[in-house]
């Protein structure tokens, strides 16, 4: 189980500048679904991508137990 | 571990698709699994699926060799596609079958 807002504040700080929403429908920590929006994922597959979110949240991805997560690509300039 | 490295890479490799899952694809036990294993229904080509519940040594065997932590896992080609979340958007944005049926057609 984690606190939602660690996980928000994880990315955030891996993840300068990106938009990131971190939602925890049922609840209980275990199950979050997750969103990064960032230009560090311009160029990258998604399994690249995926592995960045994944290696930012380190020791976090243990603790949660059903983690659903979307990445894009930040276009330049864009907001 | 060596073994069961070499194994997963003869298993991606001789068959054009191959999902690594909980469970089976008609009893999966986990809703990734169950969501995942839909989407290679859809797309309607054949595919191979191991479930690492009762092949346990292929359950961190495959994490370890995509460096990847989580199953369900998807291969096609001998690539590794991604997760659930991966296939489902790559299937949503009409990528995944041409990918699918490209690999099949190579065999």
């Amino acid at each position: 189980m984690v606190d939602p807002q660690e996980v928000q504040r994880c990315l955030e700080a891996a993840f300068p500048g990106a938009r990131i929403l971190v939602a925890n429908p049922a609840g209980d920590g275990e199950h979050l679904e997750v969103q990064v929006v960032s230009p560090a994922f311009t160029g990258r597959g998604l399994v690249d991508q995926h592995r960045m979110v994944y290696a930012a949240l380190g020791d976090l991805m243990p603790r949660i137990h059903a983690l659903q997560l979307r990445t894009e690509a930040q276009v330049e300039g864009a907001r | 571990m060596n073994d069961v490295l070499a194994d997963i890479e003869k298993e991606v490799k001789e068959n054009p698709v191959v999902i690594y899952m909980k469970g089976t694809p008609r009893f999966p036990m986990c809703g990734f699994s169950a969501a995942t294993v839909e989407v290679l229904n859809e797309v309607g080509v054949p595919f191979k699926a191991v479930d690492i519940l009762t092949e346990a040594d292929k359950r961190e065997g495959v994490k370890a060799y995509t460096n990847w932590p989580t199953i369900p896992q998807v291969f096609v080609g001998g690539q590794f596609v991604g997760g659930c979340d991966i296939v489902r958007e790559l299937h949503a944005k009409g990528e995944l079958a041409p990918m699918i049926r490209n690999a099949a057609d190579r065999r």
